[in-house]
């Protein structure tokens, strides 16, 4: 606690009434960086631990700022056309701070630990009214661990309600070191088929695996969080994994369901990524239909989250 | 009696009853007609004692009016259904003039109007009857009180040329009411023996009921308040903000009925449906108060079964009004809350959550004692009013936003090119921000001062243009005094003063701090011309300006801070200046629609804000400068002083409908509601959209009918609003999907 050397964490967003999140009304702060490659991820900007910078056409005003505060040249204004030319960019986030159109934005930025707790404090009256708290999301928040431990000792020291949003692919030495500091863990568990697991996010299955029985067995309370994707990953075999899992493990409270939502393509475009996983939006019917079915074979309370 | 389904084939009926009543000429004559006959005689009255004429003027009407009862109805029709065309209007309107003629200011105050500086104008829109009195004495009761205090003051000595027409005003309406409801119970009874119909039977026993005495069942306190609310608002011209207290007030008659089974639970609900069918169709635009819930004095809430049956019954009728307002605290039911926000979420209901802990701070710290603030009325949208002690009326709405044109260009109203306002120097002598912060505050209390002085001049006359002949006698304290009960016979005759465009110009100073005085991007000078080209050449300038994080709403404590010290300043250029009714000013920061009309005519501002575009609603954000949540509003809404503002103080929140989804969406408003109250907070309530919802229901209004959105302390259909207002919805809801 209160570390000599202040430990900087690469920070995404701060989510402010966030309420889908844990119980209550929660700050969630997002980490970049995650070492899964899941197929459809609605949060693409969350991979890359590294900031980087969006870009959005339609919002520039073709003021030139950006063009004079790149010293790497990859701003070009022609004929009043903004060109944004990545390659030579190092990311510094120089163009951004000067676009006041705020057409190029910085996606995460550096934040310290003391910093990030006071901006979730500020909410601490509608965690008391609420039994809320915060909520470490990202990303994958074990990539920044120092950080993460950090911030989770620091708000328990204050007395919040800690969750954790993870999806258990690091040490289980690390998730040990974090037993003590987190209320609740909401573990993604993406199918529970090994090989579809590697084909859908690029990692195996077994590691996330044990150490979700290594908690379990340790006493933490878990909601599974599983991101449903209609014809993906919504084979009964894999629906019967999720309900086997949930019933066997002490540690499981509830399953969450949550049908997939398809990233805007705007996202896409904004970040400078080549398109993505695309499908339609699932009908509001496929939630319940999902909850229902994994909530016939287990007792574990089984929701749309 | 055949109850089954009977209120579903009577429905349509209902709604059309205030649109198309259906009369029988042969009982009198139509709203139109009696105006046609009062324009024709207009200054008949003009002699007489104004209390006594207008009671003429009250009898002309009643006594010429068609009537009917009909077989689809629980409550009697009025010829005068229209409230846009009240009859009385004709004669108000012609000795209102004569007033204005005498008024040294009225000039003044026209000018004001059309620049935009206030708007200002003669309220009688907002007193609430004793209601707890009221339905203890039943109309006959009413005069026989009235009659003692008349003797009382002979007795005395203090029986007056004004006071004996002040009696007499009450007396001749009085009796004219009791005609009036012989006549309605006559024609019940000839129907129902003509027709073999029991329930006008029924209704014309009702009716003889509350004109002899006091309501003794659910049906008859509804009637009553029913009656009592046609002869005042639609006849006597004085409107009823509210229909009480309605769960606390009648519980001990739904007790009773079911107990001597009198009626039934289903029976009483079937009466709430025709009563709440009553406004409906009535449909006026601000809808119709009423209020529910509060505090009993062992500290044990009032929320009781038959507030539960009115909530479900309006959901039933998915009643944009009439508008209730719940009285919470601790002690609230959290069933009855769950309840009510899950109405709201579902765009069910009207409703706004009025926080009793703040809400009596406020009243206290202005003078009330416990008692009056724990049983205080709510009225209009969220105002409260010591329960049959107080009349507020609402004067002025001062244009913050002008007073900063003002001051960017010396006095002169740039849109109309008058000089409107005071000469604090030109932009191009305001040194630092200092010098043009005091021009601006010297520019509010200039028109707060001019607005005083108007309304001072013509308030103590207000009982000369309509005196209040049905809601005198409901008020003791008017009874006590013998003086005209909305203008100065209560124990507390407030007057209000409303800030339009708080947080807009609060964005508007920092705008100029930052960019004129700090980074000296523009001077004050070129800033004022740019305005007035309406950001002509200077997009980028605005674009600027408008994504600067620096605003309002957004919990940044430098700004809130701010925006405290600001609104500190110029409510206390009102509150507790004496008025010309023997009580003081309020301020007050809710805005109506008063935000959309007064935008209409306030040039550009340095906040980022085009000439016309509508400015802050209520304590409100910017319209798309809350860009850090709802918790980050509250954090910013709290900061400022309540105690700066007895008028009023509400919130409006906006969520999108994803975020506030199933139980914990449930659980999160709940919890928003509770923080908002444990931080001093006044009132709240919610406007739940998405913007793709908001947009289809624009490109099909067809599939859409039903949606309502929330202006300021009502509900409209989405429908009913035009483009340019429809439009603003969306872009907010675009704002917090963002
Ligand atoms: S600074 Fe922003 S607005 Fe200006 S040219 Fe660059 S991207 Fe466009
Ligand atoms: S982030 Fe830095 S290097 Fe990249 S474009 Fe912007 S200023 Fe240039």
């Amino acid at each position: 606690m209160n570390a000599s050397t202040p430990i900087h964490g690469i920070v995404f967003d701060i989510l402010k009434f966030a309420i889908h999140d844990g119980p209550g009304i929660r700050t969630t702060v997002f980490l970049k960086g995650c070492p899964l490659n899941c197929l459809w991820c609605h949060n693409p900007e969350s991979k890359d631990a590294r900031v980087e910078i969006s870009y959005l056409a339609t919002k520039c005003v073709g003021c030139g700022a950006c063009v004079a505060a790149c010293t790497r040249g990859c701003h070009r204004l022609t004929d009043g056309m903004h060109i944004y030319d990545r390659t030579a960019c190092v990311r510094c986030g120089g163009c951004a701070e000067n676009c006041y159109a705020r057409a190029i934005e910085q996606v995460g930025r550096p934040r310290e630990v003391g910093e990030v707790l006071a901006e979730v404090l500020r909410d601490r009256p509608f965690y008391e009214t609420s039994g809320g708290g915060m909520t470490i999301s990202g990303g994958e928040p074990m990539a920044q661990f120092e950080f993460t431990r950090e911030l989770l000792a620091r708000a328990r020291a204050e007395g919040l309600h800690t969750a954790l949003d993870t999806c258990g692919f690091a040490p289980q030495a690390r998730y040990a070191e974090l037993l003590p500091l987190v209320d609740l863990f909401l573990y993604d568990i993406k199918t529970t088929n090994p090989d579809r697991h590697r084909e859908l996010t690029g990692r195996p299955l077994d590691l996330i695996h044990s150490n979700l029985r290594f908690l379990s067995g340790a006493g933490a309370r878990i909601f599974l969080r599983c991101p449903l994707v209609p014809g993906v990953n919504d084979s009964d075999a894999e629906l019967a994994g999720i309900a086997v899992l949930a019933s066997e493990l002490e540690g499981v409270e509830e399953v969450n369901v949550e049908p997939y939502h398809p990233l805007g393509v705007s996202k896409t475009e904004r970040m400078g990524y080549a398109e993505g996983y695309s499908a339609p939006i699932p009908p509001p019917e496929y939630a319940q239909k999902m909850t229902a079915r994994i909530a016939a074979l287990t007792a574990k309370t089984v929701r749309r989250s | 009696m055949k109850k089954t389904n009977r209120f579903d084939e009577d429905q349509p009926f209902l709604l059309r009853k205030f649109r198309e009543p259906v009369l029988d000429p042969s009982t009198g004559m139509t709203n139109e007609e009696i105006r046609q006959a009062l324009a024709a005689r207009v200054s008949d009255w003009d002699d007489l004692p104004r209390p006594v004429g207008k009671a003429r003027v009250f009898e002309f009407i009643c006594d010429n009016m068609a009537i009917a009862i009909g077989p689809h109805d629980l409550f009697p029709t009025f010829a005068c259904h229209n409230r846009h065309r009240r009859p009385f209007d004709v004669v108000k309107n012609h000795w209102d003039g004569i007033l204005n003629q005498r008024l040294k200011h009225w000039n003044d105050i026209l000018e004001g109007n059309r620049v935009g500086r206030f708007m200002l104008w003669k309220d009688f829109d907002h007193s609430v009857p004793d209601w707890d009195d009221t339905l203890r004495l039943g109309f006959a009761g009413i005069l026989r009180r009235a009659m003692e205090a008349k003797a009382q003051h002979a007795a005395n000595g203090t029986l007056d040329d004004d006071a004996r027409a002040y009696f007499d005003g009450i007396e001749i309406t009085y009796r004219c009411i009791h005609r009036t409801l012989t006549r309605f119970a006559d024609l019940a009874r000839a129907e129902a023996a003509a027709e073999d119909d029991p329930r006008r039977l029924r209704v014309a026993a009702s009716i003889e009921a509350v004109r002899d005495r006091e309501p003794r069942s659910i049906y008859e306190a509804l009637q009553f308040i029913y009656l009592y609310f046609m002869f005042s608002e639609h006849i006597d011209f004085m409107q009823v903000r509210s229909l009480g207290n309605m769960d606390r007030q009648l519980i001990g008659l739904y007790e009773d009925d079911l107990r001597t089974g009198r009626d039934t639970e289903e029976g009483v609900r079937e009466c709430f449906d025709y009563f709440f069918m009553q406004w409906i169709s009535i449909n006026n635009y601000w809808g119709q108060p009423a209020y529910l819930g509060g505090t009993k004095a062992d500290g044990s809430t009032e929320i009781n079964a038959l507030s539960y049956l009115i909530l479900d019954e309006l959901g039933k009728l998915r009643a944009m009004t009439p508008k209730f307002q719940l009285k919470i605290n601790h002690n609230t039911p959290r069933a009855f809350l769950r309840r009510a926000l899950a109405m709201v979420r579902d765009h069910n209901a009207s409703l706004v959550f009025i926080c009793e802990p703040g809400l009596w701070r406020i009243l206290m710290a202005h003078g009330a004692s416990a008692e009056e603030a724990r049983t205080c009325d709510i009225r209009g949208c969220y105002e409260a009013g010591i329960l049959g002690k107080s009349n507020g009326t609402g004067s002025a709405h001062i244009n913050l936003l002008k007073a900063i044109e003002f001051a960017l260009n010396n006095g002169t109203d740039p849109v109309s090119g008058t000089k409107a306002g005071l000469e604090t120097g030109e932009a191009e002598s305001l040194a630092t921000f200092d010098d043009f912060y005091a021009a601006v505050c010297r520019q509010i209390g200039k028109t707060v001062a001019d607005g005083i002085t108007y309304t001072n001049e013509y308030e103590p006359c207000l009982e000369q243009v309509n005196p209040a002949n049905v809601f005198s006698p409901t008020i003791r304290n008017s009874l006590r005094t013998a003086r005209d009960g909305f203008a100065r016979g209560c124990v507390y005759n407030s007057t209000g003063i409303l800030f339009i465009g708080a947080a807009t110009a609060v964005d508007a100073l920092l705008a100029v701090r930052k960019y004129v005085y700090e980074l000296g991007v523009v001077s004050l000078a070129e800033l004022r011309d740019i305005l007035n080209r309406n950001w002509e050449g200077a997009e980028k300038l605005r674009t600027r300006i408008l994504n600067d994080p620096l605003k309002y709403g957004n919990g940044i404590p430098e700004v809130d801070a701010f925006a405290a010290d600001f609104c500190h300043t110029f409510a206390s250029f009102v509150n507790g200046v004496p008025n010309a009714r023997g009580g003081c000013y309020r301020a007050s920061i809710h805005t109506a629609r008063q935000f959309i009309e007064l935008g209409k005519r306030t040039g550009a501002t340095p906040d980022g804000r085009a000439f016309g575009d509508e400015m802050s609603k209520n304590a409100s954000p910017t319209m798309g400068m809350d860009r850090q949540g709802v918790t980050a509003l509250i954090r910013s809404m709290t900061t400022l002083n309540p105690l700066d503002f007895p008028g009023d103080f509400p919130l409006d929140v906006m969520l999108l409908p994803a975020t506030v989804r199933g139980e914990e969406g449930l659980e999160a408003m709940e919890a928003l509601v509770k923080t908002y109250m444990e931080r001093s907070g006044w009132a709240i309530h919610f406007n739940i959209f998405s913007p793709e919802e908001l947009i289809e229901a624009q490109k099909h209004p067809e599939k859409y009918e039903g949606l309502q959105v929330r202006v300021c302390g009502w509900n409209t259909r989405f429908n009913d609003m035009d483009k340019r207002e429809q439009d603003a919805y969306i872009a907010r809801a675009l704002n917090i999907a963002d």
